[in-house]
C-alpha cells in the first residue's frame, strides 16, 4: 500500500510544504534549482529510506517511502528524490553503498547511452547494464551530457557512456524485470499522485472561474468530464496502490511483483489522456500558460508515460507474456493478483 | 491524505478453497450439459433448477443466520460464489437479486415471520424476487414514481404500474417503491415508501417485454387494486427514497458490474491459443490491467463494506467504469478475433460474442446510467 500517514510519509509531507510551495516548480522552470529542498531531505536522511542500516541508510518501510514519494508528486517537486531513491536501491541491491548526494538511474542493455531523467542535476548516475549483470555508479559532472528536447521539466540527458570510469561497480543477481518492477511502481505512485493534485486544481478552478452567470461546474458537461478524470484518477490510484503492495509482498525477490507493476504501467499510461485531455479543456486558454500550475503535473504524466516504454509498449510486453500464459492462470492472476502460476501453452 | 481509498486486501486461502470447489462444481454441470455459458448471466439466464442445486450446495444465501435458511458466511464468500458464476457464464439470473438485495432487506425492516417463511426459500434457491423501481414516467428521475400506496384497513391498496422489471414472470415478489402520501411541494423524496408484494395477488397483471435479441426476460407489472397485508410495509413510511438510494449505493461495485462479459474474452483466450497476433497482444495486456485494477477496487470495496463502511463514491467510480470495461471488452474480443479465419471460429465463440454484443447497451443503463453515476460522482467531488 502507500502510506501517507506513518512517520516518513509526514516528514517527507511537511519538508514538501513548507519548502515546495507552487513558486518553487515555476522557479525551477526558470533555471532555480531548489537546494533548500533538496538539503533538507537529505540531511532528514529521507533520500536513504531504501538502503540498508549496515550502509547508512535507515531500511525504511516501502509502504512509507511510497507515501513519501505520494507527497514529492504531489507538490511537484523538481528535483531528482524518486530517482535518488531508486538509484540508491539498486546500490544497495548490489551490496554497494548509497550515492553521495542526489542520483539518476539508468537501465541499459548493450547501447552505451541511455535517457537520463533530471540528468542535468543529478550528482550520480547508477547504471544497470543487463548484458554484464552489473551494477555502477558513475559522476555524473564529468559526463559528456546532452540535453534532449523534453516532455517534463525534470528534463531528459543522454548521457554518453563511453570510456567513463566508474566510481563503483558490483555484479548483481538482480534481473532487469525487478528493476523494472521497482521503477514502474514507483512510476505508478508519482503519477496517481499528480493525476490526483492535477483533478483538485481542476475542480478549485471550475468551481471559481465564471462563464455564462454561473461557475463552469454548474454546467452538466463540465461535471461528466471531471467525474470520468475522477473514475480514471481512483483506478490509477488503486493500479499503482495495488503495484506497491506487491512489491512489498515481494521485496526479497521482486521480479515477482513485475506483472502488477505492468498492470499498473499499462491502466496508468493509458489513463493519461483521459484525465489530461479534460484537466486542460475546463482549465480553457488558462491551463495552456507557464504561469498557471496544471502544467508542471499534466507535462509530467506525458514525460513519466514514457519512461522505459509507453503504454502501448507495455500492453504488448504484457500481452506477450499472458497469451503465453493459460486462460485458468490469467482467471487466477486476475482476481487474486497472484502470476506465477507456470502453466503455459505455446505462445 | 488521499481522495481515494482503496484497501488492497490479500486472498485468503479459506475463500481460496471456496473458490476452487465452486469451479468443480461449475465445471461438472457445464460438462453434463446443464448449462450454457453466456454473457450478462446473471440478468439474463435464469434456470430455477440450477438455482435449486446452487441452494443445496449452500451457495446462496451465505450472507445471512442459519435460523433464516442461511449459512453465517461474510459478504466475501458470496463474493467469491457471484465471481466464479460469473466467469463460468452460469445461469444465476432466477435467484441473483433476491439473495443480493432482497434477503437483506427482509432482514433490516421484515417481521420475524416474513423471515422465517421467505429467507430460507430464497436461501434454497427457490423463491426470486423482483425490483420494483422503474415506471413509465420514472427512470433516471426515479423520485418520479407515481404508483400508489394508499392506506386501507390493515393493509395497502396498490395501483399503477412498473416496468423493465426483470424476472418478474418467474418471481414470487416484488419489492416496490410506491408513493404512500403526496410530495411536499417540490420535495419529490418525502412520501415514498418501499413494499413488498406477492406477485400472485389478485390484481397483479405481469406482461412480457420482448427485448432487441427477441428474450422476453423483463417485464412491465401492472396493479389493479392489488392488497397487501401492514407488514408487508418493508422500513418506515415515507423513508423509501433514503431506504432506495442507500441498497443501490452497496450494489455498483460487485463483480457483476466489470465481469459480465468476461466469459468471452475467456472464450477467445482458448480459441485464439497460438494465434494471436502482436495487436491482439496489446489489447489483450490492456483489457487485462484494466480488469485486474477494476477487481482491485471492487474487492477493496467489498472488505470496506463488510466492516460497515460505504464508499458511495468509489463505488458510483466502481459502476461507470466497470460497465464500459464490460462493453470495450467485447468489442476488443471481435478485434482480436480476426487473427482467426471467421471458419476456424467455434460455434460456441460466434454464440457467445453474438450474445455479448446483443447483450451490451443495457450494461451502461442497469442501476443507474452511466449520466446518473457521473452525476453522483460530481456531487461527491462538490461540482453540484
Amino acid at each position: 500500500m502507500i502510506n501517507t500517514e506513518g512517520m516518513v510519509a509526514e516528514t517527507a509531507t511537511k519538508i514538501f510544504t513548507d519548502l515546495c510551495p507552487r513558486e518553487v516548480p515555476h522557479a525551477a522552470e526558470a533555471g532555480e534549482y531548489p537546494l533548500a529542498l533538496w538539503d533538507a531531505l537529505q540531511e532528514n536522511g529521507l533520500t536513504l529510506a531504501w538502503t540498508s542500516e549496515d550502509t547508512g541508510g535507515f531500511g525504511a518501510e516501502y509502504d512509507e517511502v511510497f507515501g513519501a514519494i505520494w507527497a514529492s508528486a504531489q507538490a511537484a517537486s523538481p528535483i531528482p528524490f524518486a530517482e535518488t531513491l531508486i538509484a540508491n536501491w539498486m546500490l544497495d541491491q548490489a551490496g554497494l553503498a548509497p550515492a553521495d548526494g542526489s542520483a539518476s538511474f539508468a537501465l541499459s542493455g548493450h547501447t552505451p547511452s541511455a535517457d537520463i531523467p533530471f540528468g542535468m542535476h543529478a550528482d550520480k548516475i547508477v547504471l544497470f547494464d543487463e548484458a554484464h549483470q552489473e551494477i555502477s555508479l558513475f559522476d555524473n559532472r564529468e559526463a559528456v551530457r546532452s540535453p534532449e528536447e523534453a516532455l517534463s521539466p525534470d528534463g531528459m540527458t543522454q548521457f554518453i557512456f563511453s570510456g567513463h570510469v566508474a566510481e563503483q561497480t558490483a555484479k548483481t543477481n538482480l534481473s532487469r524485470r525487478a528493476i523494472e518492477a521497482l521503477v514502474l511502481t514507483v512510476r505508478a505512485v508519482q503519477m496517481a499522485a499528480s493525476m490526483e493534485a492535477a483533478l483538485d486544481l481542476s475542480i478549485g478552478y471550475v468551481s471559481e472561474r465564471e462563464q455564462f452567470g454561473r461557475p463552469l461546474s454548474k454546467f452538466q458537461a463540465i461535471q461528466h468530464q471531471l467525474s470520468v478524470a475522477a473514475s480514471e484518477t481512483a483506478a490509477a490510484t488503486m493500479a499503482a496502490t495495488q503495484a506497491a503492495s506487491a512489491l512489498i509482498k515481494h521485496k526479497d525477490d521482486p521480479e515477482k511483483a513485475w506483472h502488477e507493476a505492468a498492470i499498473a504501467k499499462v491502466q496508468i499510461g493509458h489513463s493519461v489522456e483521459a484525465v489530461t485531455v479534460p484537466f486542460h479543456q475546463v482549465h480553457g486558454a488558462m491551463g495552456y500558460t507557464q504561469e498557471y500550475d496544471l502544467h508542471h503535473y499534466t507535462r509530467r504524466l506525458w514525460a513519466w508515460r514514457d519512461a522505459l516504454g509507453n503504454e502501448h509498449h507495455w500492453s504488448k510486453l504484457l500481452g506477450e507474456e499472458l497469451a503465453a500464459t493459460a486462460p485458468d492462470q490469467i482467471w487466477k492472476g486476475v482476481t487474486t493478483g497472484d502470476w506465477t502460476g507456470g502453466e503455459r501453452t505455446a505462445s | 491524505m488521499q481522495r481515494f481509498n482503496f484497501p488492497v486486501v490479500e486472498p485468503d486461502p479459506a475463500l481460496e478453497e471456496l473458490r476452487a470447489e465452486l469451479q468443480a462444481f461449475l465445471k461438472e454441470e457445464l460438462e453434463a450439459g446443464n448449462y450454457r455459458r453466456e454473457p450478462e448471466c446473471w440478468m439474463s439466464s435464469a434456470d430455477p433448477e440450477f438455482s435449486q442445486k446452487m441452494g443445496k450446495r449452500g451457495w446462496i444465501g451465505l450472507t445471512w443466520s442459519s435460523q433464516y435458511g442461511g449459512h453465517d458466511k461474510s459478504a466475501l464468500e458470496r463474493y467469491i460464489v457471484t465471481e466464479e458464476t460469473l466467469h463460468a457464464g452460469a445461469p444465476v439470473g432466477a435467484h441473483w437479486i433476491a439473495d443480493r438485495q432482497h434477503a437483506p432487506m427482509l432482514l433490516e425492516h421484515g417481521t420475524e415471520e416474513q423471515k422465517l417463511d421467505i429467507l430460507p426459500r430464497i436461501a434454497a434457491g427457490e423463491c426470486y424476487f423482483a425490483i420494483g423501481l422503474s415506471e413509465p414516467g420514472a427512470g433516471s428521475d426515479l423520485a418520479n414514481v407515481k404508483t400508489k400506496a394508499e392506506k386501507v384497513d390493515g393493509g395497502w391498496k396498490i395501483n399503477g404500474q412498473k416496468i423493465w422489471s426483470s424476472g418478474a414472470h418467474i418471481c414470487h415478489y416484488m419489492v416496490a417503491l410506491l408513493r404512500t402520501s403526496p410530495a411536499d411541494g417540490r420535495n419529490r423524496h418525502v412520501g415514498l415508501s418501499q413494499i413488498m408484494v406477492d406477485l400472485n395477488l389478485p390484481g397483479v397483471t405481469i406482461k412480457p417485454i420482448v427485448d432487441l435479441s427477441g428474450d422476453a426476460h423483463f417485464n412491465e407489472v401492472y396493479f389493479e387494486d392489488v392488497i397487501v397485508p401492514d407488514d408487508c410495509l418493508l422500513g418506515d413510511e415515507g423513508g423509501g427514497w433514503k431506504q432506495v438510494t442507500g441498497e443501490l449505493a452497496m450494489e455498483r461495485s460487485g463483480p457483476e458490474r466489470f465481469l459480465s462479459s468476461y466469459v468471452t474474452l475467456e472464450t477467445a483466450l482458448w480459441q485464439l491459443s497460438g494465434k494471436m497476433g502482436s495487436d491482439s497482444k496489446a489489447r489483450l495486456g490492456k483489457l487485462i490491467a484494466n480488469l485486474r485494477t477494476l477487481k482491485g477496487m471492487s474487492w477493496g470495496i467489498a472488505n470496506l463494506l463488510n466492516q460497515g463502511v460505504s464508499p458511495e463514491t468509489e463505488a458510483a467510480l466502481v459502476k461507470d467504469l466497470g460497465n464500459r470495461l464490460e462493453n470495450d471488452l467485447t468489442q476488443q474480443v471481435r478485434a482480436m478475433l480476426t487473427d482467426l479465419p471467421a471458419e476456424e471460429w467455434s460455434p460456441e465463440m460466434r454464440r457467445i460474442l453474438n450474445i455479448g454484443v446483443l447483450r451490451s447497451p443495457p450494461n451502461t443503463l442497469r442501476g443507474g446510467t452511466t449520466e446518473v453515476m457521473r452525476g453522483i460522482t460530481a456531487r461527491q467531488l462538490g461540482l453540484r
